[in-house]
C-alpha cells in the first residue's frame, strides 16, 4: 500500500522535478527572464539558484529568440536545458526557431542528432490576463511534427511528465495553466517518470467517455462529483500530450460507454478537441449519441477579472452537457 | 606564410572552387540534384582559412552557402554530394540536400531560414564551457542574414555569458539580387555590432595575409579569454545567388562592380604564392579524383526510402529505466486550485 499522505501543490511538484532532474543529471539547467527571482515563476525555481549556482540556473534579456536557439544549440551539444517563458504568449516570438530548426533538427538529420530540450510556458487564465497573456496555443503547436506538448493536469502528473520530459530526447512544450498552480495532491518523493505518449485514466466510470488534457481534467473532476449525486459516472482520460497521445485506450473505453465528450481549455476550432474526435469518428467506433465538445468560444479572450468569468466554462457545463446527451438519447 | 600552411589553405580552396564548378556542370543535363543549391564560388577564403585553425570538437553553424564550410570543416565530400542526390548515403541520409546540410561527426549545422544558426552557436558555446572544452563555436551568416532582430540578441547573449563564439558576417553586398545600399544606410555590418563593446574586426579585399594573420590571433586568444569576436569580411559571389545558373543577365550587380571583384579572386593569388606548376598540378589531379569518385558514389547509392520516422527519437536518456503505473491509485484526490494572491504573476 502506498502512503499518500505527502500532499503537494502542482508548484511544489514542479519545483522537486526539476530539483530531482538537476541532481541526476548535471548537463540539466534552467534560463529565463526573472527564473531566479521575485516570483521565481510561480514559486516553482525558489532556492534553485543557492542549491545548483549561477551557472545552472540564470536570468537573462528577454530575447525570446535567441535564447530558443541558444537552447537548441545547447541541446544539440548534448545538454538538457528547460527554457521558461512566464507567458505562453511570448513563445510566439519563436514560432521560426520552433517550426524551422528545432521541430525538423531530428528529421533532417535523419535521426542522427537529437533535441532534448523543454520549454515550459505558462498559461494566464484567471486574474484578468486578457488577450495577450491567456492564450493557450497547444493545438497551434501540436500541428507541427517533431513537437510534444504535454499539459500536465495536477501535482503527480506535472512531476512525472516534467522529469520525462526532460530526459526525453525529443523537444517538449511543457504548457502549465496558472489556474493549477494551487491544486494539491498526494506526490511520491522518489523521481519518477511517467509516459508522455500514453493517456492516463484519472477516474473509471461507466456511461461516458470524458477526454480532457491539462487543466481541463481537473474541472472535469469536479463535474463528476456533482454527476455521483444523478448517479451518472465517466472515464476520464488525461491525454497528457496534445499531439502524441495513443488513442487505443480511449477507444477501448468508448467501445464500453459509447459516448464522447472532449473537455479543452483553448479556442475549439481545429484543435486538439477536433483532433480527439476525428480519430474517434474514423475509427468507426459505433456511438449512441454525437461526439460533443467544450471547449473556449472562438473568440480572444476579454481582459477584466469579471469577463473573464463569462468566458471561460465552468464544471456546470460540463455536467449540462452529459446530463442533456444523457437524458436525450435515453 | 609557412609553405606547408600554404598549401593548406590552397588545398581547402581548390577544393571547395572545383567541386563547386563539377556541381555545375553536372546539374542541369543530369537533373539529378533536384534540391536548391547556394553556391560559393568567390566566396571560398574565408572557409579555408578558417578550416586551417579548427581542432577537433569545435563546431560551425553556418548560413545556406554552406558548402565551403562543410568541405573545410573535415566533411566528406562523397556524403555531401550523396546528400545532393537524395541518396541514403548523404551526410543527413538523403533528407535535407544542400540548404540544411549537416554532420554531427564534424560539428557541422547549417539552416537556410535565415539567421538560426548563427543564434544556435551561442548555446552551443555555453555547452562547451559547461563541458570545460576548450574549443570555439563558429557563427557564420551573411549581410541578408544579419538583418533579422535575432542576430543581435544572439551577439548580445554571447557578450553577456562570455562566450568563445566567433561570429562570421560574409558581406557579399547582396540579399537574393538587394544590394545592401537598398536595405540600409549602414553598409558595413560591423559598424552596427559595435555597439555592444564586443570586439569587432572588419577584413576588406579578400586580403589572405590579413584574415589568417587576424584568426591565427583571434581563435588562439579565444581558446583562453572565452569572449566572443565580430568579424566582417568583405566579399563577392561570382555564381548566381541560387543554382547552377548565372543570373547576372538580370542586371542587378555593375559590370564594373563584378569585375573589381574577379580581378581580386585569391586563387590566383594563392597560386602565385605557391609558385610551382608541378606542385599545383600534384593537388588539382588528386582533388579531381577525390572529386569524381565522390560523383561516382553519390550515383551508385541507394535513393533515401525512409523519413517519418525520423520527425520523432521516442528516445529517453538512460535516467529513464521505467515508467511510474501506479498513478490511478491516488488520482481522484486532486484538490482545487485556490487562487493565492492579488498579484498577477
Amino acid at each position: 500500500m502506498i502512503k499518500t499522505n505527502r500532499i503537494l501543490s502542482f508548484s511544489q511538484a514542479i519545483k522537486e522535478a526539476q530539483t530531482q532532474a538537476m541532481k541526476i543529471d548535471p548537463k540539466v539547467f534552467i534560463f529565463g527572464l526573472g527564473v531566479d527571482k521575485t516570483a521565481h515563476i510561480f514559486s516553482t525555481t525558489k532556492n534553485l539558484k543557492q542549491k545548483f549556482g549561477k551557472k545552472r540556473i540564470f536570468d537573462t534579456p528577454a530575447s525570446e529568440q535567441a535564447l530558443t536557439m541558444f537552447a537548441a544549440g545547447a541541446a544539440n551539444a548534448g545538454m538538457r536545458p528547460i527554457l521558461i517563458h512566464q507567458r505562453l504568449d511570448f513563445m510566439v516570438y519563436t514560432f521560426d526557431q520552433l517550426v524551422n530548426w528545432i521541430a525538423l533538427w531530428s528529421f533532417k538529420s535523419a535521426g542522427k542528432s537529437k533535441m532534448p530540450l523543454v520549454i515550459r510556458a505558462v498559461v494566464g487564465r484567471g486574474w484578468g490576463q486578457g488577450p495577450q497573456h491567456a492564450k493557450c496555443l497547444h493545438s497551434m503547436f501540436a500541428h507541427v511534427p517533431g513537437l510534444k506538448i504535454v499539459m500536465p493536469s495536477s501535482p503527480s502528473e506535472a512531476k512525472g511528465l516534467l522529469l520525462s520530459s526532460i530526459f526525453s530526447n525529443d523537444p517538449v512544450i511543457f504548457i502549465e495553466y496558472r489556474s493549477l498552480y494551487n491544486s494539491k495532491e498526494f506526490v511520491p518523493q522518489k523521481p519518477y517518470f511517467l509516459d508522455i505518449d500514453t493517456p492516463n485514466l484519472r477516474i473509471k466510470g461507466k456511461d461516458f467517455t470524458v477526454v480532457s488534457i491539462g487543466a481541463g481534467v481537473l474541472t472535469s473532476l469536479r463535474a463528476s462529483k456533482i454527476l455521483e449525486k444523478n448517479n451518472i459516472s465517466f472515464d476520464l482520460f488525461d491525454c497528457r500530450s496534445a499531439n502524441s497521445f495513443k488513442m487505443a485506450k480511449i477507444f477501448n473505453s468508448l467501445k464500453k460507454t459509447k459516448r464522447l465528450l472532449v473537455v479543452e481549455d483553448g479556442w475549439s476550432k481545429i484543435s486538439f478537441s477536433s483532433e480527439v474526435i476525428s480519430r474517434v469518428v474514423e475509427s468507426g467506433i459505433k456511438l449512441k449519441s454525437p461526439p460533443s465538445r467544450i471547449a473556449w468560444p472562438n473568440s480572444h479572450i476579454p481582459m477584466s477579472t469579471k469577463l473573464e468569468k463569462n468566458f471561460y466554462f465552468s464544471e456546470n457545463e460540463i455536467v449540462n452537457k452529459i446530463k442533456n446527451q444523457f437524458i436525450n438519447t435515453l | 606564410m609557412q609553405k606547408s600552411k600554404l598549401l593548406k589553405i590552397y588545398k581547402n580552396f581548390l577544393k571547395i572552387r572545383l567541386c563547386q564548378e563539377k556541381i555545375i556542370d553536372k546539374y542541369h543535363p543530369e537533373d539529378k540534384m533536384k534540391c536548391p543549391m547556394h553556391l560559393c564560388i568567390g566566396q571560398e577564403l574565408m572557409p579555408s582559412v578558417l578550416g586551417y585553425y579548427l581542432k577537433k570538437n569545435d563546431s560551425i553553424f553556418s548560413h545556406h552557402r554552406s558548402h565551403g564550410y562543410f568541405l573545410a570543416n573535415k566533411g566528406s565530400m562523397k556524403e555531401m554530394i550523396s546528400e545532393f542526390y537524395g541518396k541514403e548515403t548523404g551526410t543527413n541520409g538523403g533528407l535535407a540536400g544542400s540548404q540544411e546540410l549537416s554532420c554531427t561527426k564534424t560539428n557541422f549545422y547549417s539552416g537556410t531560414i535565415l539567421s538560426g544558426a548563427f543564434a544556435m552557436a551561442v548555446g552551443d558555446a555555453f555547452a562547451k564551457i559547461s563541458k570545460k572544452q576548450n574549443n570555439i563555436s563558429v557563427a557564420v551568416i551573411g549581410d541578408g542574414g544579419m538583418e533579422e532582430g535575432i542576430t543581435f540578441e544572439a551577439i548580445n547573449l554571447a557578450h553577456l555569458m562570455k562566450l568563445p563564439v566567433l561570429f562570421v558576417c560574409e558581406n557579399n553586398m547582396y540579399s537574393t539580387h538587394t544590394n545592401i545600399k537598398e536595405r540600409s544606410r549602414t553598409s558595413l555590418v560591423s559598424d552596427r555590432v559595435k555597439g555592444f563593446r564586443i570586439k569587432t574586426i572588419l577584413v576588406k579585399n579578400q586580403n589572405l595575409y590579413k584574415l589568417d594573420h587576424i584568426l591565427n590571433k583571434t581563435i588562439n586568444n579565444m581558446r583562453k579569454n572565452k569572449e566572443p569576436v565580430f568579424l566582417e569580411i568583405l566579399t563577392y559571389r561570382f555564381n548566381g545567388h541560387v543554382g547552377p545558373e548565372g543570373d547576372d543577365h538580370f542586371n542587378y550587380r555593375p559590370k564594373k562592380e563584378i569585375n573589381y571583384w574577379k580581378h581580386r579572386d585569391p586563387l590566383v593569388k594563392l597560386e602565385k604564392l605557391i609558385n610551382s606548376q608541378k606542385i599545383i598540378k600534384e593537388i588539382k589531379n588528386d582533388i579531381i579524383k577525390e572529386i569524381t569518385s565522390s560523383f561516382n558514389f553519390a550515383e551508385k547509392s541507394k535513393l533515401a526510402k525512409k523519413w517519418e520516422q525520423f520527425n520523432f527519437n521516442n528516445g529517453y536518456s538512460k535516467a529513464v529505466k521505467s515508467f511510474y503505473k501506479k498513478r490511478i491509485f491516488f488520482s481522484s484526490k486532486q484538490e482545487d486550485h485556490k487562487p493565492s494572491s492579488g498579484k498577477p504573476y
